[in-house]
């Protein structure tokens, strides 16, 4: 009886001082890591974090993000079929700086000699000064970090994107690539076991870089009829960049009219290739009309919009639509 | 100043004053295979150029030093051509008897006796086996390795949505063209404007290409930007007025001849013509 009451009170001291040094450990870690010295910190350092190394190494602690940046286009950037067969097998010299990136600092980036399969990753984000800088002030006590504003505004991005970002930056819209593509979830940065329990919870942003679906409500759609003509308008309403945006990819949004007569005859058709690359995308907040002559009594027009990313040769339909006059 | 003047001398001396090759010699050949592990995609840098330049600085070196009477590194620039020279010429089998080690030993001691008339004279052998190759070489190196190649290049017509050949897809926008031009002769201006559309819709479809071999956007000024528009505006407009003015037509059409398809093809086929015959 005795013995088990002070084994019970043993456990409980131990859960005591357990509990008060958690939660030291935990003060010290998130709000004032400055007090731990240098020296203290060389012990929990890991070297080869510094050594540039895949992806993979990261995610020992970071997989959330790292899982996330597995489903992005960034992750194969330079293994992606589309951009091998542009690239005429990567040999063209002009197409490797920002498809396998040294590292990210604001302009266009050199071309990195290693670990090229691993396209556009963490290292090349965020890695320089032999630190990884990110948004945040804090401790990571595997490697050094370095807090740097650039990590959400949108000039961070457009090192690459750079025609994307100058299109933006036309708009004076203040919400930033990040804001849209890396949306922030409340969470924790690390996920390795016991160690990520250290650190508080903090905004993380989606590492898949969000792409590939324009909704209803970003381009509307409005046809109608004019005398002999048929009209259509396409405005972007809410995306701060034209639609479909590249910078050496050949995303497109392809509008198809067929026009019927009363016999229900398909009479005439006609077709819009709306791409950057042919400069004819939808510019931010601006209707775009698009106006056919009709020789032949119409009675009805079948409108169809589709949408073919940069990345693929597929298309897929976004509207469809029957509008009788 | 002075040392850009020396370097610029050497190099037009290896590049110009010296042309051992004759008019009836001019052969544009495709370079020999082994030459390939030295460039991308094989190569992640290009190590034969890399390997010029390491070649063109020992020897720039030499004579830069001697002016500056810096005998202690004439000797090491003299000792690193040697060997730089001697791993080139072990680098492509093929090309092995461009080189002459005794022209390059003779060199390096010529300028290992500080004397800087003794070394010019000498250095005449060696720049000779530098000069020959490049202008043997050179044209058929960067045709091969430094231009990209159309033939690689699909377009996706925008009538069909099929992906063609570049070459068939010149073709069909050459077919499109005389679809706007043989109709308008004929005073078919219903058929021509319907040609135009199709043809426009072709042309239009080449700013797709540029984009795969250039990274910036400003190339398109040209052949495919403002002075296209033009052209086919004013040819819309004639199409489409009561009574088309030939005069107006058939400038717009030269303009585009013009501006559009030949000046895209003075920049752009020459090389295309050598790596046509290669690739056959
Ligand atoms: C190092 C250059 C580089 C940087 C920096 C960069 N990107 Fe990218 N991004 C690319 C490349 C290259 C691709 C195309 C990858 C592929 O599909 O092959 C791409 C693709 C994308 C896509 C997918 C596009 C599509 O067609 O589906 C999105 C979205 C995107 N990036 C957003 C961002 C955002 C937001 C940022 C800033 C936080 C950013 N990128 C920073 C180079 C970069
Ligand atoms: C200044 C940076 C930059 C350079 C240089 C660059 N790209 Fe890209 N590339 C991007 C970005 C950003 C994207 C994503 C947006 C888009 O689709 O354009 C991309 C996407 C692509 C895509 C579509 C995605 C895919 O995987 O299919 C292709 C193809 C492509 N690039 C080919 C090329 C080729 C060919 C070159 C050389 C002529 C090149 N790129 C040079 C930044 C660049
Ligand atoms: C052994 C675990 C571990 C590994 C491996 C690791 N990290 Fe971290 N990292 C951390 C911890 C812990 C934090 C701080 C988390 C917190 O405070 O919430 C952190 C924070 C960061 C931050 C935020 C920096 C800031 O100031 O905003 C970045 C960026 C980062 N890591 C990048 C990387 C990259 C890139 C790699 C791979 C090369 C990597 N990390 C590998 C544990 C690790
Ligand atoms: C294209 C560049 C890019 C790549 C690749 C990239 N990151 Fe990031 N990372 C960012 C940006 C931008 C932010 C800031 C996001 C924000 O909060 O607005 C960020 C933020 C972070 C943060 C801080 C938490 C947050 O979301 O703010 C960590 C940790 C991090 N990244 C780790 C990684 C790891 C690990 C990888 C590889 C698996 C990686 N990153 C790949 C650009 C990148
Ligand atoms: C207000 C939100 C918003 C902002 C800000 C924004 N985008 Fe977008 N972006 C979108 C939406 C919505 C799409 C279309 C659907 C998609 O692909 O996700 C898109 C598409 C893209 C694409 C895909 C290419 C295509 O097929 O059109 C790229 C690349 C891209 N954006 C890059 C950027 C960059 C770089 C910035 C900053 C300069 C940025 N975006 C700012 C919302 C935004
Ligand atoms: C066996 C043939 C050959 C010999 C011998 C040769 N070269 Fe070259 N050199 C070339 C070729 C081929 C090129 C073009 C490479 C390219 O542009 O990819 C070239 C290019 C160069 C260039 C220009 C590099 C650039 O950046 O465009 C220099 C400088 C040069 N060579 C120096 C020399 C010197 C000095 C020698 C003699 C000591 C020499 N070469 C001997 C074949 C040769
Ligand atoms: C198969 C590859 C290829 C394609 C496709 C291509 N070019 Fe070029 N072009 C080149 C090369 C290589 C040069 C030599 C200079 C260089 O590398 O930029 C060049 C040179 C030029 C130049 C001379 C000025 C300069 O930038 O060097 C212009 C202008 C030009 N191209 C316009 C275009 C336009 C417009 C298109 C699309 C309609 C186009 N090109 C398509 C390969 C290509
Ligand atoms: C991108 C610039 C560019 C423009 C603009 C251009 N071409 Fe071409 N064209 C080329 C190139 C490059 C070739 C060589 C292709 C090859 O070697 O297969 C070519 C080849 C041709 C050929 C020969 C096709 C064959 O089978 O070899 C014809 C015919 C032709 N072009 C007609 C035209 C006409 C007509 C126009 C204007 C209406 C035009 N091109 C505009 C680049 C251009």
């Amino acid at each position: 009886m005795r013995r088990s009451s002070q084994i019970f009170d043993l456990i409980i001291g131990v859960g005591l001082i357990g509990v008060s040094g958690f939660a030291m450990l935990y003060f010290l870690v998130n709000e004032r890591f400055e007090w731990i010295p240098e020296q203290v910190l060389e012990l929990a350092r890991d070297p080869e974090i510094l050594k540039r190394p895949p992806a993979k190494k990261c995610s020992e602690c970071h997989k959330i993000i790292y899982e996330a940046w597995k489903d992005s286009r960034h992750s194969i950037s330079w293994t992606s079929e589309t951009f091998i067969e542009a690239s005429e097998n990567r040999s063209k010299e002009k197409c490797l700086p920002c498809h396998i990136p040294q590292s990210v600092q604001g302009e266009k980036p050199s071309p990195r000699m290693d670990l090229r399969d691993e396209g556009i990753y963490c290292v090349s984000c965020h890695f320089i000064d032999n630190k990884m800088q990110g948004p945040y002030d804090l401790l990571a006590p595997p490697h050094p970090t370095f807090r740097n504003p650039d990590y959400v505004r949108s000039n961070f991005c457009g090192s690459c994107h750079q025609k994307t970002f100058k299109e933006w930056k036309a708009t004076n819209v203040e919400d930033t690539c990040q804001d849209c593509h890396m949306p922030r979830k409340k969470s924790r940065l690390t996920q390795k076991a016991g160690f990520n329990l250290l650190h508080k919870k903090r905004w993380v942003g989606d590492h898949r870089f969000l792409h590939g679906e324009i909704k209803e409500k970003d381009v509307v759609m409005e046809p109608g009829w004019e005398e002999n003509f048929f009209i259509i308008s396409l405005k972007n309403q809410t995306i701060p960049h034209f639609v479909p945006t590249a910078d050496n990819g050949d995303p497109r949004l392809y509008l198809y009219i067929k026009f019927f007569n009363e016999a229900g005859e398909e009479v005439d058709n006609a077709k819009e290739i709306i791409a950057p690359q042919q400069e004819t995308a939808l510019p931010y907040n601006k209707k775009m009309r698009y106006r056919y002559r009709l020789f032949d009594k119409i009675i009805k027009a079948e409108v169809q919009l589709k949408y073919q990313p940069a990345w693929s040769k597929e298309k897929s339909t976004l509207r469809t639509e029957t509008v009788f006059r | 100043m002075s040392f850009l003047r020396i370097l610029l001398i050497a190099a037009a001396f290896i590049f110009i004053g010296i042309l051992p090759v004759h008019a009836k010699d001019m052969i544009v050949k495709e370079p020999p295979k082994s030459l390939s592990k030295y460039y991308p995609p094989e190569s992640k840098q290009p190590k034969w150029i890399q390997q010029m330049h390491k070649m063109s600085t020992h020897f720039g070196g030499i004579f830069v030093n001697l002016k500056e009477k810096d005998y202690e590194n004439v000797d090491v620039h003299a000792d690193r051509l040697v060997e730089e020279y001697k791993k080139t010429s072990e680098m492509v089998p093929e090309w092995e008897d461009y080189f002459d080690i005794k022209a390059v030993e003779a060199f390096a001691a010529a300028a290992k006796t500080h004397d800087i008339a003794k070394a010019g004279k000498e250095s005449g052998g060696l720049g000779k086996t530098c000069g020959k190759c490049h202008a043997e070489q050179e044209i058929s190196v960067w045709a091969k390795f430094h231009w990209p190649s159309f033939h690689k290049i699909k377009v996706t017509d925008p009538i069909s949505e099929k992906e063609v050949e570049f070459d068939d897809y010149m073709g069909s926008i050459s077919t499109s063209f005389k679809g706007v031009t043989v109709n308008f002769g004929e005073g078919q201006y219903g058929r021509a404007a319907k040609a135009l559309k199709v043809f426009k819709s072709r042309y239009m479809e080449l700013k797709s290409t540029c984009s795969k071999c250039h990274a910036t956007q400003d190339v398109k000024r040209f052949y495919v930007g403002q002075d296209a528009d033009t052209s086919f505006a004013g040819l819309s407009q004639e199409l489409n007025s009561e009574k088309p003015n030939p005069e107006k037509f058939w400038k717009n059409i030269g303009l585009l001849g013009k501006t559009g398809c030949k000046h895209c093809h003075l920049v752009h086929r020459t090389n295309s013509f050598i790596q046509k015959v290669w690739e056959q």
